[in-house]
């Protein structure tokens, strides 16, 4: 035996021993994955289309277990382009950040934030550029920080941060209510997402053309939850679409429009008892 | 009056060595330790501590929570960094600088097993690399709670000043904070750069068993090191483009057999980052560690058993 060993080069006996060893762990590791990827412990892979892979798979492979840090890094990065209004190269850095860690949700709402809220006040403002070319560099932005959110949606798919960024972008950028109702509508019910974005589906839904009547019973039925749902702007919206709708009185809601000034209290004129007036 | 005393027997004079002492394992592990402590290695705690201290003082506009995930997941990822360079290095330095020393010869020449040596060295990289994550996460673990004591106490303040909000929605937003603060669970974090170090010096130590140089050592161990990384996403990658080529098939089995996975021991990103922990699973990936070492040590043992110096 002892001869036999020492005939066998030590080269085939070192092999032999790595693929025992590699065919023995091998369904170890699959099972350990399986099990930390579902506990969230391992950061699984992006799951996206097969060019994004390869460069994910570049980018991840390389950096090996450095991604948290490198993403850290290239944060700070971002952080400089924001500062120096570098919109294109922000986008580019935020989108290794996202490729390194997408599971992360806040480089999602960062970039949509940057992208969708920054870059396009910036196109607003910036005097430098002719009009015509802020007008479509503000388009451009607000358009590709939708791709990004539909892209962390993609990935992170109860998110309702990144969700609650994109109505941002509809919102206050291109004053799109049907969409902002949409995407606030899809919010509803996923983990973290805040009680505002029931009555904000409703709110928008109301100033979408065609979408009235749907908005009105939304409403309303917002409105026979309870007190705690009587808040002024669901009064308000309640009273326009009642308005619009021509709902007849005895159906419409008792309370009053918030916007209207309350009455002031008559006021009693100065009399003195024995019907002397006080000028 | 005398005593007589009895020769020593010739059975007791030739008295057979054991085939394993765990005290010659400690010696060599001492010896090592030292060697490396004289190499100045906590010297890089200094630069640690610099970079902990550098990024919990950026002032960039976001929220605490965020922050704090910041300042971990830097001072994490330097840990990790830290934990495997240092494992490839001292692993790589250590056999060739004792025959470079001629120490190696005065310590075969006595008797101690070459296994005993292997795995004493072995022992001694993993008691500095030990020491030294434990160090670095004192250092990073009172950062965090400095931090995150600053945080809380200023956004109580600021949301008991503005009056707008409910004492559970305080209670709310400091939870969210605490849960990117200091937690026990960070440990297990540290845990798992220990276990992805132990097993990159077992590998390394196994390369430089029978490499060259040094130099040739750390280069291998640090390919092999990104390739284990890699391979599980590459792998789809590969078979994708080659549409399943039997070829591609096979050499994708065979990187798949002869390369540790490392990969799977990056599960302190998950936690830094907040996720609960799985104890089982950390116990599981324990064990994994310790077959890697035994495997890896005694393929090295193969090698250097009858290896001539």
């Amino acid at each position: 035996m002892k001869r036999l060993f020492q005939k066998i080069p030590r080269v085939l006996w070192v092999l032999t021993g790595l693929a025992a060893f590699g065919i023995a762990r091998s369904p170890v590791e699959n099972h350990l994955r399986t099990e930390l990827a579902g506990a969230h412990m391992l950061l699984p892979p992006p799951g996206q289309g097969a060019f994004e892979q390869m460069s994910q798979s570049a980018l991840i492979g390389t950096l090996g277990g450095l991604r948290s840090l490198v993403a850290t890094y290239l944060t700070l990065e971002a952080y400089e382009h924001f500062s120096t209004k570098s919109w294109e190269d922000l986008r580019q850095t935020y989108q290794i950040i996202t490729n390194l860690e997408p599971t992360d949700e806040s480089h999602w709402v960062a970039v949509i934030w940057h992208i969708g809220i920054n870059a396009t006040a910036n196109m607003e403002l910036d005097r430098k550029l002719p009009r015509f070319e802020r007008e479509r560099r503000f388009k451009e932005y607000a358009f590709q920080a939708i791709d990004l959110a539909e892209k962390g949606i993609k990935q992170l798919p109860k998110s309702a941060a990144i969700r609650i960024q994109l109505a941002e972008v509809y919102r206050e950028k291109l004053k799109d209510n049907c969409a902002t109702s949409r995407v606030y509508g899809e919010t509803i019910g996923l983990p973290d997402a805040p009680g505002y974005v029931r009555r904000f589906h409703g709110y928008f839904m109301a100033r979408c053309p065609g979408k009235e009547k749907e908005a009105y019973a939304y409403l309303i039925s917002l409105y026979r939850e309870g007190e705690s749902q009587h808040l002024p702007t669901l009064i308000k919206e309640i009273k326009v679409l009642e308005e619009k709708l021509e709902i007849p009185s005895p159906q419409r809601i008792p309370d009053a429009d918030p916007d209207r000034p309350k009455k002031a209290p008559a006021k009693r004129p100065n009399v003195l008892p024995g019907g002397i007036v006080v000028p | 009056m005398s005593e007589e005393t009895s020769p020593p027997t010739p059975r007791a004079a030739g008295k057979a060595v054991p085939m394993f002492s765990l005290g010659r394992v400690r010696t060599i592990a001492g010896s090592t330790v030292t060697q490396l402590v004289r190499m100045k290695t906590f010297y890089f705690l200094l630069a640690f501590a610099l970079v902990v201290v550098a990024v919990g003082n950026f002032n960039i506009p976001t929220t605490p929570a965020k922050e704090l995930s910041m300042i971990k997941k830097v001072s994490f990822g330097t840990m990790d960094l830290f934990a495997w360079l240092f494992a490839i290095v001292a692993t790589a330095l250590l056999i060739p600088r004792d025959i470079e020393d001629r120490t190696l010869y005065t310590i075969l020449s006595k008797p101690v097993r070459r296994i005993e040596y292997l795995f004493g060295k072995l022992c001694g990289v993993l008691v500095v690399v030990g020491t030294s994550l434990l160090a670095m996460y004192a250092i990073c673990a009172i950062m965090i709670f400095a931090r995150e004591n600053l945080y809380i106490s200023s956004e109580y303040e600021a949301m008991t000043a503005s009056g707008q909000y409910s004492e559970a929605e305080i209670a709310q937003q400091i939870s969210l904070i605490r849960q990117q603060g200091l937690r026990a669970e960070l440990g297990i974090a540290v845990l798992a750069s220990f276990f992805k170090a132990s097993v990159v010096a077992a590998v390394t130590i196994f390369l430089s068993t029978f490499a060259s140089s040094s130099l040739f050592t750390i280069i291998v161990s640090i390919l092999i090191f990104l390739i284990g990384h890699a391979h599980t996403m590459a792998t789809n990658f590969w078979l994708h483009e080659s549409n399943h080529s039997i070829f591609v098939q096979i050499l994708v089995k065979v990187v798949r057999i002869l390369i540790p996975n490392y990969q799977l021991f990056s599960f302190s990103e998950g936690i830094v980052q907040g996720e609960a922990v799985v104890y089982a699973l950390v116990w599981q990936m324990g064990g994994l560690t310790a077959g890697y070492l035994l495997v890896f040590l005694l393929l090295s043992l193969l090698i250097f058993v009858d290896k001539e110096f």
